[in-house]
């Protein structure tokens, strides 16, 4: 089978800023912004890696008498919100491989999809926090509500800030203003969305599951 | 300087994949007449893409993994606590592999990208690790 490459278009130029091998006209081969992305993923791992590691120090720390993680999880619901977030890079993926095809009616589909998937997400941290409010956990209560709700917090914000990015992807779109040539562009827009999956892998084995 | 953020206007037909009966066919029956090696590659690839196939076979293992950590959880009391904090580590590690390495798409991409991640992601748990045995957390 022939390896594909990006095709030269019809009137034999090539696509803007790549050449015919589907590498950037940069001083990397690669393109700006993919590499941008990377680096950024990079150093969001340090990033909510100090936040882990401020929960795990802090976790079993707490005064006598303050509520315990055992105490306030809620492990089934919990991991059917983490379902959904897994579920929602699938649809992510599917987006890229749709708009990769010039198949617009299905981008519109799994983008949009990918965006309720991480609303329904947020709605369950959302539904998560108020109860363990009204259990008696709060930001200020404890040293382990403190780790807690920074850490999930920023997570949850994370997944906003990739809903409205997703949203804008589907706008776009539904305008007719995205096509196959902007593929890189949804393919960016996922490896964050990826991203914030594969932070809750972490954040659901090591702040839910292991005491 | 490349142009590389400005959206498009139309598609352009040179990129569009397969052929006009392809297209029509993948249009009325989902996305398996246009096969991912027909696609063009997007800068900084080296391979194609997996298929919609194979990201839902890489889904459905995820799922599998995740019902097993959620099943570990139940049985917790009835393990070595080293043997479940072990096993539940190396289930998220897999999970996070799979999940860079495919959906990410690192295994198809440049090694550029990969080093660029290893050195954030593994040098964030070196980091951490040495930081937390400092301050005694594991005692």
């Amino acid at each position: 089978m022939a390896q594909a490459t990006l095709p030269v278009p019809a009137d034999g130029t090539e696509a803007p800023g790549h050449d015919a091998h589907g590498h950037a006209d940069t001083n990397t081969g690669v393109t700006h912004t993919k590499l941008a992305m990377w680096v950024f993923l990079s150093s969001e791992c340090i990033f909510f890696g100090a936040f882990i590691s401020t929960y795990l120090l802090y976790r079993g720390r707490s005064a006598k008498g303050s509520l315990t993680p055992a105490e306030v999880y809620n492990i089934p619901f919990t991991s059917a919100t983490s379902f959904i977030l897994l579920m929602s890079s699938l649809t992510m993926v599917l987006a890229l491989a749709a708009i990769q095809r010039g198949d617009h009616r299905r981008f519109r589909v799994w983008i949009i999809a990918t965006a309720l998937f991480g609303v329904t997400f947020i709605g369950g941290q959302i539904y998560e926090f108020t109860e363990f409010y009204r259990e008696g956990l709060a930001l200020k209560s404890s040293v382990f509500g403190s780790s807690f709700f920074v850490l999930t917090g920023l997570h949850g914000l994370h997944v906003s800030v990739g809903i409205m990015w997703l949203l804008t992807l589907w706008g776009l779109s539904m305008q007719n203003r995205l096509h196959v040539q902007n593929a890189e562009s949804v393919e960016i827009a996922g490896l964050y969305w990826h991203f914030v999956d594969i932070v809750w892998i972490v954040i659901f084995t090591v702040i839910y599951l292991i005491p | 300087m490349s142009d590389e953020t400005n959206l498009a206007t139309t598609d352009d037909p040179a990129l569009l994949p397969g052929t006009p009966a392809e297209r029509a066919a993948e249009s009325a029956h989902g996305m398996s007449a246009i096969k991912s090696s027909e696609l063009p590659l997007l800068p900084g690839e080296l391979r194609p893409h997996p298929s919609p196939f194979q990201y839902v076979m890489v889904a459905v293992i995820l799922c599998v993994i995740t019902a097993l950590e959620v099943g570990m959880y139940y049985i917790e009391k009835d393990l070595p606590r080293g043997l479940y904090i072990g096993v539940l580590l190396a289930m998220a590690i897999t999970k996070f592999v799979i999940v860079v390495s495919w959906f990410m798409h690192l295994r198809v991409d440049r090694p550029v990208f990969r080093r660029l991640f290893v050195v954030g992601s593994v040098g964030a748990v070196l980091l951490y690790t040495i930081i937390l045995l400092t301050l005694h957390v594991y005692e």
